[in-house]
């Protein structure tokens, strides 16, 4: 029987470390992906490597932290000071640019504790500068690191340092940014030993399984609140990158008291493109959705997880095996995976669910020669949409929602960094969905190249729009325009083109969807 | 000449004068719809003081604008194509599992954001020029609208000015009011560049107007605003700048905190104000501890102010046990209206309600006695509530506690450790009503050796006015990369700032002897983006691979790294009052004493001694398990702590 009393106590401790790491880790790194947009997350894992805590960071890496450290632990036994770095999406990793490193805590002469962080790298290799490639196949995308030791006692492996940064566009900020990764497990790895220190070691693991436990019920509890029955949805991805067939996602999601068995079984059989997934992301985004069904303070660890099955057929596009292209697996098609579990869970609980957001993160790469600086560059950015309606409320406008919260790339920074002039930065008028309550905007940003330049889009919602619920309609489809001296084309939703200098690049990013539909005799319009 | 420092406060406005070496207070009930009443009020019991007077005012006018979003209506000028930074942001929401997404509506709508045509860049070349004939009709606009205050940022306009120059001199014909961004924020980031001059611009016509008003009816004397940089400026300039008064009384609190454990020996404190509905911590290293990047309300404001830390934890904070039966305290406030249980109104259990039941706070003794505590209605609630977590209601009662010491030290380990400070070096001053029943158990678990607890913990706030100095802040980015420039170049550099400096504070008849100037960087290694502060010393390289070290768990000696912005902060020190000193007494302190009371401690009942703290003397000691009592706060010494009255009449406790 828990303490409600240190239950609490306990659950500050633990998120706290993994705040004060993720801290520490975006204000020393260097990639403007870490350090500008947060795209990083830092937890701690009890000895069988669950999740304990997780710092609210980045929603897609709630799933696949925990398949991480799993991974790393069945591979490589660790002892005291070593740290095993990671990035393979078959073995743990979700697509390569994310990093992940994971550092044993030793009490006294024991393996008790583990402490990860994953960053998303600004590049790792591969056929396109920012390592986010309109692949066919996983070594197209970079450098595959599986489960292998980066530091050994305390100190890093120079051989495997080297031979990364070999193979990476901007070996120098790589690096700084594998410090910070480091830098902030050591600082994880002392504040745990401090705590274990302060309290029995037996106190602080029992506590541990109890906060577990307190998410299982929170999370039980949110489930409950869903009426048993079997819903079902399916919303497309508009192409795999390669050719122009649309990418089917489906779920059945079956409720029954406070149990829930998510099934993905009709998707589509895993694609030629760079639009798969790996069980990790489609893990992620499944959480993701009861996370957020669940009270705002649950605390994210492995607890959250056991109330839900989750049926993924190996080969599918939500289970890819290798060597499957993933690189767009966890910024494009988790998007669409909660878009279905929405759509899904609102034939149950109208109320709760709102129409579908952009459903894009809209990524875009830009990399080439920096003369000024004589070297190679590499920018990456996502770009926000809007976010759907609900029952009661329009959308936001210009908000990254669901899987990603990154920051955007201040003008005047991504200007001295880079040969890129920022011609337009503004809400994308008139692309939220209509209805009772109206879909959220879009955004347009357009970039101006001040050099020759390699730019790679992985987008979508451009054929398919997010839906609108309740009779609301659907928001706009985003649009990716080149704009030249000699032509304006409309480069489709997944490009990689050779730009010229003086070239535009146009992102116009999707609406939310609208809720309700604009009548006397609506339900909602009745409600309100 | 003497001065006064005048701190509104929700429920009193305090006042503190200084005079030939005593110190005079007061309290007078706030006048919340028009602060400036209470303000006039109080000046009025001292009318007849003889001498010139200063008056330094802390107003929560400009913080309690921008909360309730009562401001002026305010126009934006900007680059065209980015007229939308300002609603779009940091493109992130604040809560990551929230499906029904929210973020901050900006304070000036999208029909009064103007596009211009023009252009600078990085460098500070001007691609396009502001053209004064473009924006003809935007002025007619703004007129037509009845715009109250305008707000012009453009993009680059740090690296230089000179199209904002253009812009302002056309807008400013109009007579409105009008903020520009290179004035009030010279530094690089768009969005909170744009977002703090916004703030500025939407505060100004009100606080204009209040400090006009004081000014009209204070009489004769000198009207000074207390700044959230720990320092005050003239009437004149904070009508100017008034975002710099922002958040005011709590960085006057800081200051004086620091004054008194300066004078008592600790140049490094943790400070712990303690309040109804939240807590403010604070660190201070031998110096106020200054940050740029503040926000209210989500609303970024990156002037320099005191570095505070608040949590939504305070003595009205409510406990609840929730859906996973974990027992939690806060962020939910009993305010004052209904209030804690033990006001008699309220029926969500609070921290004071615990502190009361378990006999840490005295029923009969509350307010010196002017409010009677309803001990009954506490011990009934606490016996349903415990049932409900299958606890004694006195486990219950000191779980509620525990939890909110749990939120409180972790707001104190953001502030300390996790910046890479030891909490052994410090001492925690605790001042606010609520703290002195929590001081000592924060301290024992954070490991910091002693707490303090100043002569009328009540007043620090206003105290903190009196002896604070003018200070003025001024920063410039500049983005330089350290390789092979001379430390000569960047003192050149620093020289437009220091000029400006120098003159507005001659301007405001400060001479130049009484002038302290501090020249500071913020560094980073190329390719990061965030800065470390480093005082600009020949040796500041170093500094900056030490304090990264320290912030950060590596540095780089190898790595170049780049000056983002210069900052300069003059400090125009005037004479300060000096705290009076009593000689001291005997260690005995039993004349204080008001006999013992069984209090239950850690699950056990001990019998705890009661003081007087109006009758303690200088040099008195106190041994723990003892609780003191003074009108506004009450002081638990736990066991295994003792007590020492120090000469300024500091309450010093350490562990034994």
């Amino acid at each position: 029987m828990f303490d409600p009393i240190k239950l609490e106590i306990f659950k500050n401790i633990f998120s706290s470390i993994a705040e004060e790491m993720g801290m520490a880790l975006c204000r020393s790194a260097y990639s403007p992906n870490i350090k500008e947009r947060r795209d990083y997350s830092c937890a701690l894992f009890d000895a069988k490597g669950q999740m304990v805590a997780q710092a609210a960071h980045l929603p897609i890496h709630m799933g696949s932290m925990p398949y991480s450290v799993k991974s790393a632990i069945k591979a490589i036994r660790m002892d005291k000071g070593d740290t095993i770095i990671l990035n393979d999406p078959f073995k743990g990793g979700t697509h390569l640019p994310d990093l992940t490193m994971i550092s044993p805590v030793y009490i006294g002469r024991t393996l008790r504790f583990y402490v990860a962080n994953r960053a998303h790298h600004a590049d790792i290799g591969g056929m396109s500068p920012g390592s986010l490639p309109l692949s066919r196949e996983i070594f197209q995308e970079g450098v595959r690191i599986p489960p292998l030791k980066l530091a050994r006692k305390g100190s890093i492996q120079k051989d495997l340092l080297e031979l990364i940064l070999a193979n990476v566009r901007t070996p120098e900020e790589r690096e700084g940014d594998l410090m910070a990764q480091f830098a902030a497990n050591r600082l994880g790895e002392r504040r745990l030993m401090e705590v274990a220190c302060k309290y029995s070691y037996d106190e602080v693991i029992s506590y541990m399984k109890a906060l577990q436990d307190y998410a299982g019920r929170m999370t039980e509890k949110a489930i409950e609140d869903i009426p048993d029955g079997i819903y079902s949805f399916e919303d497309f991805l508009d192409n795999d990158g390669l050719s122009d067939t649309p990418v089917r996602i489906h779920v059945t999601v079956h409720i029954k008291g406070r149990r829930a068995k998510i099934d993905f079984s009709k998707s589509s059989p895993q694609i030629k493109g760079c639009m798969n997934a790996t069980l990790a992301i489609t893990l992620s985004a499944v959480y993701y959705v009861f996370r957020c069904l669940s009270p705002l303070d649950t605390p994210s660890n492995e607890g959250c997880m056991q109330p839900l099955e989750v049926i993924a057929p190996l080969g599918t596009v939500v289970n890819a095996q290798f060597p499957a292209a993933v690189a767009g697996g966890n910024i494009e098609v988790s998007q669409r995976i909660v878009d279905v579990l929405l759509g899904s869970l609102s034939r149950a609980v109208s109320h709760r669910i709102p129409a579908a957001s952009s459903g894009s993160m809209n990524n875009i790469t830009i990399g080439g020669w920096n003369s000024k600086e004589s070297k190679m560059f590499t920018y990456y950015e996502t770009i926000a949409g809007g976010s759907g309606a609900s029952c009661d409320r329009d959308g936001v406008d210009a908000v990254h929602t669901h899987m990603t919260n990154t920051m955007n790339t201040p003008i005047e920074a991504l200007e001295n960094a880079y040969p890129l002039r920022v011609l337009r930065y503004e809400i994308r008028k008139g692309s939220g969905g209509k209805g009772l309550q109206k879909g959220g905007c879009g955004i347009r940003r357009d970039i101006q190249l001040l050099t020759d330049c390699e730019v790679t889009v992985l987008s979508d919602r451009r054929k398919f729009p997010p839906y609108g619920l309740q009779g609301g309609s659907p928001g706009k489809v985003g649009e990716n325009i080149l704009i030249s001296k000699k032509e304006t084309r409309d480069l489709g939703g997944k490009f990689t083109v050779l730009a010229k200098k003086g070239d535009v690049i146009s992102i116009r990013t999707p609406g939310g969807g609208g809720f309700g539909k604009r009548s006397k005799d609506n339900e909602y319009a009745r409600k309100i | 000449m003497f001065r006064v420092g005048i701190d509104t406060g929700g429920t009193f406005t305090d006042f503190v004068l200084y005079k030939d070496g005593e110190i005079h207070i007061r309290k007078i009930p706030s006048s919340p719809k028009n602060p400036a009443d209470a303000v006039l009020k109080g000046l009025k019991i001292w009318e007849n003081v003889s001498g010139e007077r200063q008056v330094i005012h802390g107003s929560t006018v400009a913080t309690n604008t921008l909360l309730e979003r009562k401001g002026a209506k305010t126009a934006l000028i900007t680059t065209k194509g980015f007229e939308d930074i300002l609603e779009i942001g940091r493109q992130n929401r604040a809560q990551l599992y929230n499906l029904f997404v929210d973020k901050v509506v900006p304070l000036v709508q999208k029909r009064y954001r103007f596009g211009v045509e023009e252009r600078t860049i990085g460098t500070g070349e001007i691609l396009k020029q502001a053209d004064p004939a473009s924006f003809a009709d935007i002025i007619q606009n703004i007129q037509q609208e009845g715009i109250e205050s305008i707000a012009i940022c453009l993009l680059f306009s740090y690296a230089n000015p000179k199209n904002e120059c253009i812009i302002y001199k056309s807008f400013a014909k109009t007579g409105i009011s009008v903020s520009v961004s290179h004035r009030i924020l010279p530094e690089y980031r768009e969005y909170e560049r744009c977002s703090t001059t916004v703030v500025n611009a939407y505060i100004s016509p009100i606080m204009e107007r209040y400090i006009s008003h004081l000014e009209a009816n204070i009489g004769s004397g000198d009207l000074c605003i207390m700044q959230s940089n720990g320092g005050f400026i003239s009437a004149k300039k904070a009508k100017e700048k008034p975002i710099r008064t922002v958040l005011s009384g709590p960085a006057a609190g800081v200051v004086g905190a620091f004054e008194v454990a300066k004078a008592a020996g600790y140049d490094k404190i943790v400070t712990l104000d303690m309040g109804g509905t939240s807590t403010d911590v604070s660190l201070c290293y031998e110096n106020l501890m200054i940050t740029t990047e503040s926000s209210i309300d989500c609303i970024p404001i990156n002037i320099p102010m005191i570095n505070i830390h608040t949590v939504g934890a305070g003595g009205g904070s409510i406990a609840f046990v929730d859906e996973g039966g974990s027992l939690r305290v806060g962020p939910r406030s009993a305010g004052a209206d209904p209030g804690p249980v033990c006001y008699g109104r309220g029926v969500d259990l609070t921290v004071t309600d615990a502190n009361l039941y378990l006999g840490r706070l005295l029923p009969d003794y509350f307010l010196g006695g002017d409010m009677v505590l309803d001990s009954i209605r506490v011990e009934k609630l606490m016996g349903e509530f415990g049932s409900h977590l299958n606890l004694s209601p006195h486990r219950t009662a000191e779980g509620i506690i525990d939890v909110v010491n749990a939120a409180m030290e972790r707001a104190i380990r953001v502030v300390s450790i996790e910046k890479g400070y030891d909490t052994r070096e410090f001492a925690l001053v605790s001042f606010g009503g609520g703290g002195g029943l929590h001081a000592c158990e924060l301290a024992k678990s954070l490991s910091i050796p002693q707490v303090l607890i100043p002569k009328n913990p009540g007043l620090l706030s206003a105290f903190g006015m009196l002896i604070c100095d003018v200070v003025k802040d001024y920063s410039q980015s500049v983005l330089i990369r350290d390789e092979g420039i001379q430390f000569e170049e960047i003192e050149e550099m620093f020289a437009p700032l220091i000029d400006q400096g120098v003159e507005e504070m001659s301007a405001e008849h400060i001479p130049l002897e009484r002038l302290s100037i501090e020249r500071s960087l913020d560094m980073r290694y190329v390719g990061q983006s965030y800065e470390i502060f480093i005082p600009f010393k020949e040796d500041y390289i170093d500094r900056f691979n030490k304090l990264h070290k320290k912030a950060y768990g590596y540095s780089d000696v190898e790595r170049p790294c780049e000056i983002v912005n210069l900052r300069v902060r003059i400090v125009g020190n005037l004479s300060k009052p000096k705290l009076k000193e009593e000689r001291l007494k005997g260690e005995n302190s039993a004349s204080a004493s008001l006999g013992q009371r069984i209090i239950t401690y850690k699950g056990e009942s001990i019998p705890f001694e009661l003081f007087i703290r109006k009758k303690l003397s200088a040099g008195n000691r106190v041994e723990g398990p003892a609780i003191i009592l003074e009108y506004s706060s009450t002081v638990l010494v736990p066991p295994g702590f003792s007590c020492n009255v120090d000469r300024f009449g500091n309450l010093v406790m350490k562990r034994d």
